[in-house]
């Protein structure tokens, strides 16, 4: 067992855990953020993506001793019911959402897209993008549109701040 | 040995890391990305004593350029890599490999060193650090050593690299203007997907169509990567025509050893081989053409 610090959604953290424990069960057992979901467990789905210091990572695959010291953010982090990020308030218009096992991961993969962009991503980008990221139920055209529509959001905001 | 008893230890710089592999006896293994390394010990092949997490060691992750040579961290991330000005003018090959890799999680958690490390021969860096000559500098406490890439492998998931030591930078010979790269890459689908064959090209190119000549590297098709020196020998014959970039990529066919496996069969993979080589060739061609 080692205590492991680490900061999740803002919030210093201090777990004793196995080194070898997944973060992804730290987050669901220790933390009980139960957003980032358990798929495939080898990085191929992004079901249990979370941002690492602002970038996507699947933490099925980080265990929790390399976590320490690394700022985490999950879905909850991104947004929850009372106060929606923009990206999970256009997921709900567009109805971008089946199952919704993937859908967190899908999240917080478009939150750390949109994060490093200042432009409307085509289809093409935002395909790249989420590469990374499978949803089983349905097609993809509805996520596409979510995540676009998002960053159109984001843009008229920018503009209303600068002009 | 269960996943929760095995240990980790986080060594602070790269010396002291070095001393705990100096003096260790217990079964280690070196943990980077963990990409490859989790997935592993989850199956239950990789059942170390302890994990040395090396991640987060920042004086290992770098890109710049020295003395005429570009030296890169073993621990560069791919998306490093990809969003890298300096690779992209003088490696483009590089970074059209690291693109390829995974999707977006995998190229921000995997590294340079650890694709190399793994020594899987589908891994989509190794062809590329092949054709841009790369040599690996090889630590342990007390020895340093530079191995070429070509001799750092010996099998699949095999590798020159004794217990105490570890790969801790990564020099590659810059391209020099008329020098042009390409990789391809033969997936089951686009994103996130392990190579059924890949290949490496680089050229330096003259006038025209004609070329001083090249290195091609495949991987995915042998136990280690392949380099196609008959068709590189072949690059420096005439123009690179219709006709020639079509013999050569027959040729390849002869030039790769693969297996089958239940990604691909041996006979596809060899089909395959041609084909990308030709493709490579013909888009290379194009832009070399174009700029």
């Amino acid at each position: 067992m080692k205590t492991i610090q680490l900061t999740v959604n803002g919030v210093q953290c201090s777990i004793t855990c196995p080194p070898a424990k997944t973060l992804l069960d730290v987050l669901r057992e220790d933390l009980g953020l139960t957003a980032s979901k358990e798929c495939c467990g080898k990085g191929e789905c992004g079901s249990c993506s979370v941002l690492i210091n602002n970038e996507a990572a699947c933490s099925c695959l980080v265990l929790a001793g390399q976590a320490e010291g690394q700022d985490i953010i999950t879905c909850e982090g991104v947004g929850l019911t009372p106060n929606l990020d923009v990206i999970q308030e256009s997921f709900v218009e567009e109805g971008a959402t089946q199952c919704g096992y993937c859908t967190p991961g899908i999240i917080v993969s478009a939150k750390a897209f949109l994060n490093g962009i200042n432009h409307i991503p085509t289809t093409d980008e935002i395909k790249t993008a989420l590469g990374g990221n499978l949803c089983r139920c349905t097609g993809y055209t509805k996520i596409i549109k979510a995540v676009q529509s998002a960053a159109a959001k984001n843009n008229s905001k920018k503009e209303t701040i600068t002009g | 040995m269960l996943v929760s008893e095995i240990d980790m230890i986080t060594p602070s710089s790269l010396s002291e890391c070095l001393a705990f592999l100096a003096q260790t006896n217990k079964k280690h293994k070196l943990l980077a990305g963990g990409t490859d390394a989790t997935v592993r010990m989850k199956e239950g092949n990789w059942r170390p004593e302890v994990w040395v997490n090396i991640k987060n060691l920042k004086e290992l992750r770098y890109i710049e350029e020295k003395e005429g040579c570009i030296h890169i961290g073993p621990l560069t991330t791919h998306t490093d890599i990809v969003r890298s000005p300096l690779l992209q003018k003088k490696a483009d090959v590089l970074v059209e490999a690291s693109r390829e890799v995974g999707a977006t999680q995998m190229q921000n958690m995997g590294t340079i060193g650890g694709n190399i490390g793994t020594a899987s021969p589908a891994g989509d860096t190794i062809p590329a650090l092949y054709v841009l000559g790369a040599i690996l500098e090889i630590s342990s406490l007390d020895t340093k050593r530079l191995v070429p890439i070509e001799q750092f492998f010996t099998g699949p998931g095999r590798t020159v690299l004794r217990v105490n030591e570890m790969i801790t930078n990564i020099l590659i010979q810059p391209q020099v203007p008329n020098e042009i790269g390409i990789f391809q890459k033969l997936g089951p689908r686009k994103a996130q997907s392990i190579s059924i064959v890949n290949v490496a090209i680089s050229l330096r190119m003259i006038e025209g169509r004609h070329c001083q000549g090249g290195k091609i590297a495949f991987g995915a098709v042998g136990p280690t990567i392949i380099r196609a020196k008959k068709c590189e020998s072949l690059l420096s014959q005439g123009p690179l025509t219709e006709d020639l970039i079509q013999n050569i990529a027959k040729i390849a066919w002869k030039e790769v050893m693969p297996i089958t496996d239940v990604r691909a069969t041996a006979t596809y993979r060899r089909d395959m081989a041609s084909a990308l080589l030709e493709r490579g060739l013909y888009r290379l061609i194009r832009r070399w053409e174009n700029r």
